[in-house]
């Protein structure tokens, strides 16, 4: 094995962009998913995230999801087709009729059925493509950052919270894991034969189970090594209850929304925001919790997102100035069309793709060393 | 002066029954500062329980009663909870998957560090320091899931010492590591109670290498000292468990009883051993149940075996060695056709079945009984209260037998789970690791059946790594490397003059176990 081969081993688990970065990245691939929504653009973002995902990707079980959220992402959007098939109907350009029925007004008294229009199905494809867009940009966000490093970059007062999740976070693929070795061991017993009957019980007892035994071994490991020790400081019981306060602001803005008395509820959550915001900005500053080795936000890092950027800024230009391939409508039907200005303006997406996805861990390494 | 000091503690966990033992009761103990104490006894002796006593996991985190005291490092555990322990007492668990909080080594080890608040300075430089006191720093980078056993489990030490406790706990750190990653995590025990000074309380079951590094030991029954604490080599001298050189020190009449195979060595030279060589039975092998045919196997586009050749006889009893990744695992699930080969052919219609190395997949009935019964029920076969009899007497699982599996101990559920497979009537068996955190008796239990199994004309092959259980009872051995057979044959044979050698070959040649020597003697 060559040295960089070791070196890029040793270091698969650092990406070579903060997690923050990344976040800045997909925020704004999902913003242009949404504001050039026609089929050709969203095949060049979900090409994008797919690159993003092939060389960036932090190896593990995030990585495998990937293809596993796409997927979810084309059912959800078939799953739509269907529904809108049934319940709308313009009566325009029909394909064919079907039974219909209408449902008793509990259930909304709209109509199942009836006639399947050409139009409502290809609207709801149209904008199915966003979905799968946007589901493209969240799977590769996941596969590519290191969860840890999110929690440690958020407010302090997030820290312990964060923790919790990205323990339960790490269930998941220990869970995968046991599913797979509970089902072969099931099929050892009875010497290579499934035998189908109550099955899921024989499956599910076991995995239940181990998860249950990590789960207390790693509490006591947590309990062990001071996980929430010492007494709660005064900041933390103020931020405790102005957060407390801020909720239920919040929830009295929703009740008043339900009231149709706009303007209470704007009041309620101007308030409910202002408070959590507070408990946020208190917890965090009476935390005196250092942490180890935070990654640091480079410059580097802060180019790259402002670089991303570019891309959805370039997109709401076009569309202020009216390009119509932008979007992309089914009535009256036609080709999409695909603009030169727009599929430039996409490139800036590629902005994460200009750094090797290890190269950075040598540079990292050597800033944090420096830096006091 | 002692760290740790028991004053009549007397445990019992939530819910157990009036009238049963508890698990600990009228422990008194003190360890010195900077000592190594090993603790063995059976499974369900109260060994971890008087582990989890030390920092106050027990009774702070399990719930049941508790009488008595224990302070450490002059805090009692009654009014101080694990986490305000945390800086003297570090604990380490046997399941080295189950303690990683963060999927970074480096950050993994600082995170008790960012609990107990310290600041950024000193939190870097005690990882370093701690990274390098357990020879990790190589590792830093790198996600838990990624690494071995061994360097697994050095890295849960590593975040146990985070804190610089001067007192470190350990509950069977090396039961589900191979033999090199058990080497590992003791000899950077040893290394850290000699440079730093750190007080070790070790429970273990191998005592093979965890004996030779204890300064004093003590032996648990039913949650009650029965032996020591005093010098390890006396202690174990008399434990019924000893590791095979002493039991062969004890069966040539040797006053000073030996730890390890280089004393059995010296002492054999200095008094000389005159034993005339034993008797070599081999058993005739029978028809053949079972075999491979240049077997090639790729798992995810890796060749995990290569063109691997065995056969399978009635009377058999085959020790498959070879380090971790050496395919053991992968030719058993071959054979028991869980995956099909790439190439080569499996031929023999003998029935087979496989018990894979965690019993846990596999148990999930209320009772030892109905886990039984059960196999009988998926194989369509009527209840045979006699079958389930028979079975758990030769596993010597009786008085468990109305308990729930996932409660006994790690031994006891191995077993449970070769019964509940073996009583399919299966011809041959395949236990992948079978003795992996088991206890002495669980062994014992264990080989008794293998061997009674083989003798009524079944056959068995075990993957291991104990040599000491493939000495003890294979007629074959068949060793992998890399997914090719580099030997095979004659268990003696095989044995002797490898480096896998047992430790009584290796202290007297030919003799394989202490059982041949002693029946030498008699004779």
């Amino acid at each position: 094995m060559s040295e960089a081969q070791e070196i890029k081993q040793a270091h698969a688990m650092r990406s070579s962009w903060h997690a923050v970065a990344w976040l800045g990245w997909a925020l704004a691939a999902a913003m242009s998913v949404q504001l050039a929504p026609s089929p050709v653009y969203i095949a060049i973002i979900v090409s994008i995230c797919a690159l993003a995902v092939e060389t960036h990707a932090v190896d593990g079980p995030f990585k495998r999801a990937f293809p596993a959220l796409l997927a979810l992402g084309v059912i959800f959007s078939l799953i739509r087709v269907v529904l809108a098939a049934l319940t709308t109907h313009t009566g325009e350009r029909i394909l064919f009729s079907i039974p219909e029925a209408t449902l008793p007004q509990l259930l909304g008294g709209f109509t199942l059925g009836g006639t399947i229009e050409t139009g409502v199905i290809l609207d709801a494809l149209v904008a199915g493509f966003t979905i799968i867009g946007v589901m493209a940009v969240f799977g590769a966000l996941n596969a590519v950052i290191s969860h840890y490093e999110l929690v440690q970059s958020a407010p302090r007062a997030f820290h312990e919270a964060g923790i919790a999740i990205t323990v339960a976070l790490a269930f998941v693929p220990s869970t995968i894991e046991s599913v797979h070795a509970v089902r072969e061991a099931d099929r050892a017993r009875t010497g290579g034969r499934v035998v189908r009957r109550a099955r899921s019980l024989r499956l599910v007892v076991p995995v239940l189970e181990r998860g249950l035994e990590r789960a207390v071994s790693l509490a006591e490991s947590m309990d062990s090594r001071g996980f929430s020790h010492g007494e709660p400081a005064r900041g933390e019981r103020i931020a405790g209850w102005l957060g407390l306060a801020g909720l239920l602001a919040l929830a009295a803005s929703f009740v008043a929304l339900i009231g149709r008395s706009t303007n209470s509820a704007a009041v309620f959550s101007l308030c409910g925001g202002a408070l959590i915001i507070a408990a946020v900005a208190v917890a965090s500053r009476s935390t005196a919790r250092a942490r180890y080795r935070r990654r640091r936000i480079t410059k580097a890092d802060a180019l790259m997102v402002a670089l991303a950027w570019i891309a959805p800024a370039a997109l709401g230009v076009l569309t202020i100035y009216g390009n119509d391939t932008l979007t992309w409508s089914a009535s009256p039907l036609a080709w999409p069309q695909v603009g030169l200005l727009p599929v430039i303006a996409l490139i800036p997406l590629l902005a994460p793709m200009v750094r090797r996805p290890w190269e950075s861990v040598i540079d990292s390494h050597s800033n944090e060393l420096v830096t006091p | 002066m002692s760290t740790v000091e028991f004053r009549s503690v007397t445990f019992s966990y939530p819910g157990a029954a009036a009238g049963s033992p508890s698990a600990l009761s009228g422990v008194d103990l003190n360890v010195a500062e900077g000592e190594v104490l090993l603790v063995v006894g059976d499974s369900g002796s109260g060994k971890s329980s008087l582990l989890r006593c030390v920092n106050g996991l027990a009774p702070h985190s399990t719930g049941g009663t508790f009488g008595g005291e224990v302070i450490v490092g002059g805090r009692s555990t009654r009014d101080h909870l694990p986490r305000d322990l945390a800086d003297i007492v570090g604990f380490v668990h046997q399941d080295p998957e189950a303690q990683f909080v963060v999927d970074r080594v480096e950050h993994d080890v600082a995170f008790a560090l960012e609990n107990l608040g310290l600041d950024e300075a000193s939190m870097r430089r005690r990882v370093e320091e701690v990274l390098d006191a357990l020879g990790i720093a190589h590792l830093r980078d790198r996600s838990p899931a990624t690494l071995s056993g061994g360097e697994r489990q050095r890295c849960a030490i590593a975040g146990a010492l985070a804190l610089a406790p001067s007192v470190l706990v350990l509950d069977e750190p090396t039961s589900q590591l191979d033999p090199q990653g058990a080497d590992d995590v003791l000899a950077a025990l040893s290394r850290l109670n000699a440079d730093l000074g750190t007080t070790v309380l070790l429970a273990e079951h191998r005592l093979e290498r965890a004996a030779p590094i204890a300064d004093r030991a003590i032996v648990m029954s039913r949650g009650e000292i029965t032996d020591g604490p005093d010098a390890t080599a006396a202690v174990i001298g008399r434990y019924p468990g000893a590791p095979s050189v002493t039991r062969l020190g004890r069966a040539l009449g040797w006053s000073e009883l030996p730890l390890t195979v280089r004393d059995a060595r010296a002492t054999a030279t200095r008094l000389g051993v005159d034993l005339k060589a034993p008797a070599d039975h081999r058993p005739a092998r029978g028809e053949t149940l079972r075999s491979a045919k240049d077997l090639r196997v790729d798992i995810s586009r890796r060749r995990v075996l290569h063109g691997v050749s065995m056969e399978i006889a009635a009377g058999d009893v085959i020790a498959l060695l070879g380090r971790n990744g050496s395919g053991k695992t992968t030719l058993l699930r071959a054979l028991s056709n869980l995956i099909s080969p790439t190439s080569g052919e499996i031929v023999g219609n003998s029935s087979i079945a496989y018990v894979p190395q965690d019993p846990g997949t596999l148990l999930f009935a209320p009772t030892v009984r109905d886990e039984l019964a059960e196999t009988l029920r998926l194989l369509g076969k009527p209840r045979d209260e006699g079958a389930i009899d028979c079975w758990l007497e030769s596993l010597g699982l009786r008085e468990v037998e109305h308990r729930h599996p996932r409660g006994l101990s790690g031994g006891e559920r191995q077993r449970v789970a070769i019964a509940a497979v073996a009583i399919g009537g299966a011809e041959v068996l395949l236990l992948d690791e079978p003795t992996r955190g088991m206890d002495a008796a669980s062994r014992a239990a264990l080989e008794l059946c293998v061997r009674s199994h083989a003798e009524r004309g079944g056959a068995v092959v075990l993957a291991t790594h104990d040599v000491e259980l493939a000495a003890r009872c294979a007629t074959r051995v068949t060793v992998l490397g890399d997914g090719e057979i580099v030997a095979e044959g004659d268990a003696r044979h095989v044995l002797s003059g490898s480096l896998f050698a047992p430790q009584v070959l290796r202290v007297l040649p030919p003799f394989l176990t202490v059982e041949e020597v002693e029946m030498v003697i008699a004779e």
